[in-house]
């Protein structure tokens, strides 16, 4: 009796046990009558709106996206390496691109699948930031993020500034200039900061420029004068006090600015959204202007193709009808996607006038800015080398460090991380 | 966590006459009915600890190729200053913590014992901050101690104190980095104190009252004598758990923040070690490098444990 009972157990365990496996084995099949397509993207990633009209709209196949939580790299990366369960299409983060270009053998090449064609329709540096070194198009531009000047035309009229967007970006066309606006507003509005953040300010000035830190050969040439002129800039506004005080957090930042103390911030065009839910209570009295010394990228992404894909020539389909320029409008207007294709600036979508910047129609900035950033090569180990100089401008900020020493702790540690992640 | 629970796990008893394979016979039931423990740790814990092992040795960016680079990531662990400096971090945020918790703690738990009412109320009470999600509690605390925003400030200036810069300065930040700790973990201290004060029988403070000793005099002599192994307890995992410190100053410092995320905020004041490691690894796609660092980690985490235990044991032998 007791035998028996044990047998049945064990019987129990191991069909449930191959059920299991069973279960695991046919949901990764890559047979080529592929029945259903995966797309991953994260909250807000794409417009859950057009994504859903793609999955009505794509009858052939069965498009089942996810919208996927937490560390999307990570989950995407761990994928990749179990070679199982890849999606069909999937999305890439713009500071995750440059690890996963150097993967490119694990994504297929879009232009061999007619993306080539399609090149002149989107901007150009991004175009070059989603292809790797030897031209191979790995990601598809989703969005972009061109930086402007947000600012305070009430505030600015106390010092005497110009408050028209025309104005203002004649007035402030470089950092120098925007500083000594600084100064004016700081002697006329006692307790006002023109600059809410010298470390976004050296992203920025490097992000303006045709080099970073690292170059396409892997030399690390952070201790060139490019990146030493982003960190003069940056430094420079500390040392006229006319810096606001560190803010840890969004909330922080917002606080200060709802007030008028910092009345103007730089940012990139997704950075409204955060303005309009952090400050509903300034509605209209928000303008955008050229940012000093010209435009950079801030943020952005893409989709791609991993080499997984059960039907490349349906994803790629599917890719280029979700970012078509209509579509592109559309994940402006319902998820603040500033669109990759010029083309979609003229839709009403984007050229309509925004009440929370008085009516201003914003596109006449960002749009031109998003054609004016310049290509940049952006190693993998971009980000790591660049950090070290985030962390000392913020010894200056906040500690009041000395910025020759931090700028030379800076490059000794940006050497150092250049020299691990290197690998030589 | 995971070490925790391995120590509270219990430990297969061998029938010492038996064999192996004898024992296997016998008692494969019993081993059958704690596998899916050893079976989950195994694949979930075991694993992966060995994999990070090999990992260390290598040079790899998470998707691409490994190399074996022999002991190129542990001879940078040894002179990256920003390394020895999470360290430095995560000790003092350890201190700052564990200190004021455990004495907190068993305050609470002497109150609890003795006879108040509703107990059972505050026994939960104390234990909900343990389990509520660390990332909710960080934010909330984020806003808390904003400078602009921040409610501890607005009472700071009710009182006429000037607004205090918390995530600004290195110490204020380690400050609030170590009282979320100490929220969060003191009622669970508590509640397992309060265990042990169960357990220690009442004929010895009635002895203790008829030898004339007061209350004071019968915490430091009786109590605290008697929960020593508790102590020891709670040392331990705080200090499994102090040196793990990485929600906390993840979430105050924008983990999710594309422009230099995890740097511990300013001065890298709120870099610990386990949030050192999560940057390298998986921030910056340097497992090898990661792992190098987790491993460091480990052997400090040991030696930590090995000298609390030298201590207490060493006290125990003196009061014997």
């Amino acid at each position: 009796m007791e035998l028996s009972r044990r047998r049945l157990l064990q019987a129990a365990l191991l069909s449930a046990g191959s059920a299991a496996l069973a279960a695991c084995g046919s949901g990764s099949g890559s047979g080529a009558d592929a029945k259903e397509l995966t797309l991953w993207y994260w909250g807000g990633g794409l417009s859950d709106k057009v994504v859903a009209d793609a999955v009505k709209h794509f009858t052939q196949t069965k498009l089942k996206p996810s919208v996927i939580g937490g560390d999307f790299k990570q989950k995407l990366v761990t994928t990749l390496n179990g070679r199982r369960f890849v999606p069909d299409i999937t999305g890439i983060k713009g500071e995750d691109i440059a690890s996963l270009l150097v993967q490119a053998n694990r994504f297929i090449d879009l232009n061999t699948l007619g993306a080539d064609k399609l090149a002149s329709q989107f901007v150009t540096w991004k175009w070059k930031k989603g292809s790797t070194k030897d031209g191979k198009l790995i990601g598809f531009p989703i969005d972009i993020g061109p930086t402007a000047m947000f600012y305070r035309p009430d505030v600015f009229a106390k010092a005497g500034l110009p408050e028209k967007p025309e104005d203002v970006a004649a007035a402030m066309s470089t950092w120098e200039d925007y500083y000594a606006a600084g100064q004016k507003l700081k002697n006329a509005v006692s307790g006002t900061f023109m600059v809410q953040d010298p470390t976004g300010i050296f992203q920025f000035v490097v992000g303006q420029g045709a080099k970073r830190f690292i170059d396409e050969s892997g030399k690390f040439i952070g201790d060139q004068d490019h990146v030493r002129r982003a960190w003069d800039l940056s430094v420079k506004p500390i040392q006229l006090g006319i810096a606001a005080p560190y803010a840890a957090n969004d909330q922080d930042l917002f606080a200060v600015a709802a007030k008028g103390t910092t009345p103007s911030i730089l940012g990139a065009a997704w950075r409204a959204l955060d303005m309009k839910s952090n400050m509903p209570d300034s509605e209209g009295k928000w303008r955008v202007a050229a940012m000093p010394g010209g435009p950079a990228n801030y943020g952005g992404s893409f989709l791609a193709i991993p080499k997984e894909s059960r039907n490349p020539q349906l994803a790629f389909q599917i890719i280029t009808w979700l970012l078509s320029p209509e579509n592109q409008a559309r994940g402006f207007t319902d998820a603040a996607l500033f669109p990759s294709s010029p083309s979609a600036y003229a839709l009403p979508a984007l050229t309509a006038p925004d009440p929370y910047f008085g009516g201003q129609k914003t596109i006449e900035v960002f749009g031109d800015a998003a054609q004016k950033i310049p290509v940049q090569y952006e190693a993998p180990a971009d980000a790591a080398v660049s950090a070290p100089f985030i962390n000392e401008l913020l010894n200056v900020w906040t500690k009041g460090k000395n910025p020759d020493s931090a700028w030379s702790d800076a490059v000794s540690k940006a050497k150092e991380i250049a020299d691990r992640q290197g690998g030589n | 966590m995971t070490a925790t629970r391995a120590a509270a796990a219990p430990k297969a008893r061998h029938a010492p006459a038996a064999g192996r394979k004898g024992v296997l016979r016998t008692y494969w039931p019993q081993y059958l009915a704690i596998s899916p423990f050893y079976l989950l740790f195994l694949v979930f814990s075991l694993v992966p600890v060995l994999f990070s092992l090999y990992l260390a040795f290598q040079r790899w960016d998470g998707v691409g190729d490994m190399t074996f680079v022999g002991l190129r990531n542990f001879q940078f662990l040894i002179k990256d200053s920003t390394f020895w400096l999470s360290l430095y971090n995560t000790f003092v945020i350890w201190i700052l913590s564990t200190v004021p918790m455990l004495m907190l703690s068993l305050v609470i738990a002497v109150l609890l014992n003795s006879n108040v009412r509703f107990t059972s109320v505050y026994r939960i009470a104390y234990f909900i901050p343990n389990v509520t999600s660390i990332v909710a509690i960080a934010i909330f605390f984020g806003a808390v101690f904003s400078t602009n925003f921040g409610l501890v400030n607005v009472v700071l200036g009710w009182l006429h104190i000037g607004a205090v810069p918390w995530l600004t300065n290195e110490w204020t930040i380690k400050l609030v980095i170590a009282f979320l700790i100490t929220w969060q973990w003191t009622g669970y201290n508590a509640i397992i104190y309060l265990a042990g004060l169960q357990a220690i029988p009442t004929e010895m403070y009635e002895a203790a009252k008829i030898d004339g000793a007061g209350p004071v005099q019968t915490f430091f002599r009786i109590t605290i004598p008697q929960l020593r192994p508790i102590i020891l307890f709670t040392v331990v995992v705080s200090t499994i758990n102090g040196m793990q410190t990485f929600t906390e100053p993840q979430v105050l410092f924008g983990g999710n923040a594309s422009i230099n995320p995890d740097s511990g905020g300013p001065g890298q004041a709120g870099l610990t070690a386990i949030l050192y490691f999560y940057r390298e690894a998986f921030g910056n796609n340097d497992y090898g490098y990661g792992a190098a660092i987790a491993w460091a980690v480990f052997l400090v985490i040991l030696l930590f444990t090995a000298l609390n235990w030298r201590l207490v044991q060493r006290r125990e032998k003196e009061a014997a």
